[in-house]
């Protein structure tokens, strides 16, 4: 079970992270596009959990680069955007959007339910 | 004249919209990031407590990182704050320092923008008689235009200028070529609304917004007269 967690704010991805590696599950980390294509050609992973908006780029072109870097792989979206307008948008390009600031569990549920999908 | 003062008004609203979105966006990184670090600093103290080691150190960081976290929240808070007063009055003496640094502390907050870099140099008072809304209005979108025309070393230098009865401000750092794109037909009634003229030479990667040391009779007047 492999994750890859990407988000410009580094604080929050790699705290994130460790919280997902103490429940169980390998969580690499990345805070730029460059870093999260290397990764994701140098890893296989499961799921990618992508901000939304990012510098550079946006999380929903990422997900295209990283989708032919590795096919199947699942995506789950984090924003601090919280309207419905970008929520609906979003939610049509991965398997679900979490809300920032979320509960642990609630990314723990979603990431459970892809991988059992 | 109504039209005119209707498109101004919808205008300002799309503008006050906007930057409302960015401060709440910002506002929720910084909720994640104190969610993260306290759901974290929750799990390692039970970890300690079946014995697991947890450093001072660690502790310290993570404290230290919570505060770094309030003072960027109360920063937003702050520009938030003075972004609200711009409509108390809505003309009156506004020093172009002042408009100018709120405006790229907005600008600041979109993650897009987080990968150029804005040089503000802030120079003495420059005072001019006009609406610190609109004001800040046009410069939002002079200087969004200036990010996405940006030369490829990918920083605009930001200064002001006084000339006689005009004060202004001086956006540099543009590509080749990209100045002619602006004002965009999204700008131009802001202009006309300010008394303020575009000057640029097309080839210099810059341009300036010259503004009246008073707003002239115009739609902002009539429209607080109505």
């Amino acid at each position: 079970m492999k994750l890859l967690l990407v988000d410009d704010e580094e604080k929050f991805i790699s705290r994130l992270a460790e919280r997902l590696k103490l429940r169980g599950y390998k969580a690499d980390w990345a805070t730029t596009f460059d870093d999260a294509l290397a990764r994701a050609g140098a890893e296989k992973y499961d799921i990618a959990v992508l901000d939304v908006k990012m510098p550079s780029m946006s999380g929903i072109d990422l997900k295209s680069k990283i989708e032919r870097i590795t096919p199947g792989i699942k995506f789950i979206f984090i924003t601090g955007h919280g309207s419905e307008q970008d929520y609906d948008t979003v939610c049509q390009e991965a398997i679900c959007c979490i809300i920032k600031p979320f509960k642990i569990e609630a990314l723990v549920e979603q990431i459970e339910q892809a991988l059992n999908s | 004249m109504e039209n005119e003062m209707g498109k101004i008004c919808a205008e300002g609203f799309t503008f006050f919209g906007k930057s409302n979105r960015l401060i709440s966006h910002e506002l929720k990184n910084i909720f994640a990031i104190i969610s993260e670090t306290m759901g974290l600093l929750d799990e390692l103290v039970a970890l300690s407590e079946q014995g697991v080691k947890l450093t001072p150190a660690r502790l310290r960081s993570m404290s230290d990182s919570l505060l770094e976290e309030v003072e960027r929240a109360n920063a937003v808070i702050r520009c938030m704050n003075t972004f609200a007063h711009s409509v108390d009055e809505f003309i009156r003496e506004v020093d172009l320092n002042e408009a100018v640094l709120l405006t790229i502390q907005l600008i600041k907050l979109n993650p897009i923008s987080k990968a150029m870099k804005i040089e503000f140099m802030r120079d003495g008072a420059h005072m001019i008689y006009t609406s610190p809304f609109f004001l800040e209005n046009l410069l939002y979108h002079a200087l969004n235009f200036a990010l996405s025309a940006a030369a490829a070393e990918k920083v605009i230098t930001v200064s002001l200028f006084a000339d006689g009865n005009h004060a202004g401000v001086e956006i540099a750092g543009i590509a080749p070529g990209g100045v002619k794109a602006f004002p965009t037909p999204q700008t131009e009634l802001l202009v006309k609304t300010l008394g303020a003229e575009i000057s640029s030479d097309g080839s210099s990667g810059k341009f300036q917004l010259v503004l009246p040391q008073k707003l002239p009779q115009g739609p902002v007047e009539a429209l607080l007269a109505t």
